[in-house]
């Protein structure tokens, strides 16, 4: 037994003598590394804003915001709404010259093609956004018009909501080719997918925009979900950028020497809500609604649950749509609240179920979740917790389902007015009140007829300057009602990357667009 | 001999069925995967139109029956997440998964023979002891726990291997030893216990009296003597190791099917979790099946 050990102690030199584990970049590779991964890289078929993180690097919109926040078109020369003001018509001329990877030309069928197939409910989770559309024209190989049958904002911001997609090359290899080969016209082509594992490009020679092309010829995207192995793999050189820092190691990071971060606002937006439209609710009294608004510290709540990683906001985040500064949170004044309680008839407080979200969608939004319940149960609202995975937790969030009853308490929320952000679509879900069949209020316990009308009033506004005014106007009506919740913060995101790497921190894609990158010798 | 190996396949068959159904039952109870498909703003036509497009709309029965039917042919339906065939995808992750539980099991293994026979031909020694405390330190530390602490050493710390992914050996080393070394514990105890009750017996006690050599005894004759209890509970985690592996999956980025099997069960992706939960319990009766048939091999008075 003796000769074992010097053997296996061989035998462990031997297996680890390669020397230090090196990162899996080189000088022409750019190795990064995200925390969640995308289902699809087809456009016309992405759900969720994963999606766009990998769809972003090798396909494009007419239009994109640049990184001031202000839109810039893109593979759209120039657009203008034409028509009425009753059946508007969105008129696109197409930037001339771009390529897709295949080498075929991009044309405005190409755009139609990726309409007709958003339209399709077998392909696309976007339908509803194409219903006011009631005609593609195309009137050259680089102009096209959008007739609606109704004024319908949605396009004006989704930056246009089209995306170049290829429709020779898909034609000829059909669905499922298109999703092992994907072709766009982006500064990134598409290698090769190993789902969990990774996802592969090379720089497009060809790419269009040649002040956007990237200075390095790989990219490699890996998938690593764990928080600390995503971290530990940065820290040992494994990876050269890395996504989604974890709020507990974003000064340890900041502090490492050879590595810069950029952090920003996300684009999700967190609000609490409560079924203020059942008359036998508590939460139906406004007073009551006023208490919730005043008995929470957020800012304590940002500063030590959360690491200092969100930001306030009321009704609009700071640089979306509509934003006042004017328009300030309700202010942290547990007496108030109580006050408030006891003059809405409820003294010694109610106790009330509470549901959280114990998925972590966002940073350490369980904890944010229980510190927002223990503000409340300090005023008087006892809260009976009950914590749901993502899953169940949008089921009971769902209007006008045909199961449990709905939700009767206090919910954590949350609903992305994007980057830089407009809330029409948020507040159509959850300012709105519910109507079935209709796609208003899906997920909304306010009712509310003059909410309603200015809701209904802003999807029909395409013109900006109109759309900011209305804008203010509902969030100023929100707020003195404390109508859709009461909003509390948006997270922040911090990403962390070598000395060595070029990055420029883009919005699209939610910052995490790869334009414009290098790696220096 | 032939009649066990046809009764242990018939009793398989009827094991599998029962699977198929218990997974498509309880898959089903889980909610609906519909309106987590859709953006959150989607109208209930939309929703309904998309149910009514996965054969979601059907009676419980009727919607097994057709999945049985096409299960038979391999025919699992497509991933509503991943959008492609849930059987291919389940293949494609399947061989990581095997991958990682063959290198924790031949980890837990070669640590746990030598340190359960050792325990018992020096019982009560320091090595009796040593062998105690690395089993018991196996089986109260979690295994994400002993994977963060293998990163952090031999990744960050002295950067001898990769923090995570699968595309070398060297990668396998840390989630082996992260997802091996918990069985350690239970197999160290049975071989030990086996040995002592062995080495206790009368032909080893004869097999010393007429000098036959320590290692010889222990190795050819004590040892094999204690290999069916170890056998038993090697098939029982070598499977456990097959289906359990998501959260060194996790830890490591390991693209197994452990992580795409719970993340399917999350999304309520049934086709995938349907396949993914029965293509394991087939590999975990087939592998219970060949231990079975290893106890006529390793003992002959079974096959009699």
């Amino acid at each position: 037994m003796r000769g074992a050990t010097p053997l296996f102690v061989a035998a462990l030199a031997l297996l680890l003598s390669g020397g230090p584990s090196q990162a899996q970049s080189s000088n022409d590779t750019l190795t990064v590394a995200f925390g969640a991964e995308g289902t699809t890289m087809d456009p016309a078929r992405y759900s969720a804003g994963v999606d766009q993180y990998f769809i972003s690097q090798m396909f494009e919109q007419l239009v994109r915001f640049d990184k001031d926040l202000k839109p810039v078109n893109w593979l759209a020369e120039s657009w203008s709404i034409q028509g009425t003001a009753d059946k508007p018509i969105i008129d696109v001329h197409l930037r001339p010259g771009v390529k897709f990877h295949n080498g075929d030309p991009m044309t405005a069928a190409d755009f139609e093609f990726c309409f007709q197939r958003l339209k399709d409910a077998k392909v696309s989770r976007w339908t509803h956004l194409q219903v006011n559309v009631e005609q593609f024209e195309i009137v050259d190989d680089l102009h096209f018009r959008l007739h609606f049958s109704a004024p319908d904002a949605d396009y004006i911001v989704g930056n246009l909501q089209l995306w170049a997609i290829p429709k020779k090359y898909f034609e000829q290899v059909g669905d499922e080719g298109f999703s092992k080969a994907p072709v766009g016209t982006g500064p990134w082509k598409f290698v090769s997918r190993s789902i969990k594992e990774d996802i592969k490009f090379e720089a497009f020679d060809d790419y269009w925009n040649k002040d956007a092309r990237p200075k390095v010829k790989h990219l490699v995207a890996k998938i690593i979900p764990e928080d600390l192995t995503r971290v530990a793999a940065f820290k040992a050189g494994n990876v050269d950028w890395i996504d989604a820092v974890p709020l507990s190691a974003i000064e340890e990071i900041k502090k490492m020497p050879g590595v810069k971060t950029f952090t920003a606002i996300s684009g999700n937006n967190l609000y609490v809500d409560f079924p203020s439209y059942q008359p036998n609710s508590p939460f139906n009294k406004e007073k009551v609604r006023q208490a919730v608004a005043q008995a929470v510290d957020m800012d304590a709540i940002i500063k030590s649950v959360l690491f200092g990683q969100g930001e306030r906001y009321e009704q609009i985040g700071k640089g979306s749509t509509g934003y006042d500064p004017a328009l300030k949170p309700y202010p942290f004044d547990p007496k108030a609240a109580k006050k408030l309680l006891a003059e809405a008839g409820y003294p010694n407080g109610f106790e009330t179920p509470c549901y959280n979200l114990t998925t972590p969608r966002e940073p350490n939004i369980k904890e944010y979740g229980e510190a927002v319940f223990a503000y409340l149960g300090a005023v008087g609202i006892r809260c009976k917790v009950q914590g749901l995975e993502y899953a169940a937790w949008i089921n009971l969030g769902r209007r006008g389902r045909n199961g449990p009853p709905d939700m009767d308490g206090v919910l954590m929320w949350m609903w992305g007015q994007g980057l830089p952000g407009d809330p029409a679509t948020p507040w159509g879900g959850h300012l709105h009140s519910f109507v079935a069949g209709k796609g208003w209020g899906s997920y909304s316990y306010t009712d509310d007829k003059k909410a309603d009308e200015m809701v209904e009033k802003l999807k029909g506004v395409m013109d900006p300057e109109q759309r900011v005014g209305l804008i203010k106007e509902i969030a100023q009506y929100a707020h003195d009602n404390v109508l859709g919740g009461v909003t509390t913060y948006r997270p922040v995101i911090t990403f962390a990357w070598r000395e060595k790497v070029e990055f420029k921190p883009w919005p699209s894609a939610n910052w995490r667009n790869f334009k414009e990158v290098g790696l220096k010798n | 001999m032939k009649s066990n190996i046809i009764k242990g396949l018939a009793n398989a068959l009827v094991s599998i069925v029962g699977a198929s159904l218990i997974i498509f039952v309880i898959s089903r109870l889980s909610g609906d995967p519909v309106a987590l498909m859709l953006p959150i703003e989607a109208p209930k036509s939309a929703i309904d139109e998309l149910r009514k497009s996965l054969g979601l709309d059907l009676p419980i029965w009727q919607q097994y029956l057709i999945f049985l039917s096409h299960a038979v042919r391999g025919d699992f339906g497509n991933s509503y997440r991943w959008q492609m065939p849930a059987l291919q995808l389940v293949f494609e992750r399947l061989p990581a998964t095997i991958e990682l539980a063959i290198a924790a099991f031949t980890f837990s293994v070669l640590l746990a023979v030598p340190l359960g026979v050792l325990s018992a031909v020096y019982r009560g020694s320091w090595i009796d002891h040593l062998g105690r405390i690395i089993a018991m330190l196996g089986q109260a530390v979690p295994s994400f726990w002993v994977g963060l602490v293998l990163i952090l050493v031999f990744a960050v710390g002295l950067g001898w291997l990769p923090a995570f992914g699968a595309d070398s050996f060297k990668h396998v080393i840390l989630p082996a030893i992260s997802l091996g070394w918990y069985p350690v514990a239970a197999q160290t105890r049975i071989i030990r216990s086996g040995m002592l009750e062995v080495l206790d017996s009368d032909y080893i006690r004869m097999g010393r009296a007429v000098g036959t050599p320590e290692r010889l005894l222990i190795w050819k004759y004590a040892f094999r003597n204690a290999l069916l209890p170890l056998v038993t509970i090697m098939g029982v985690y070598f499977a456990a190791m097959l289906s359990g592996a998501f959260v060194v999956e996790t830890v490591f980025a390991w693209p197994g099917l452990g992580r795409t099997v719970v993340e399917a069960v999350f999304s309520r992706d049934y086709p995938v979790v349907q396949a993914g939960v029965l293509v394991t319990s087939i590999v975990f009766i087939l592998s219970n099946f060949l231990v079975d048939l290893s106890y006529s091999l390793i003992d002959p008075r079974i096959r009699r």
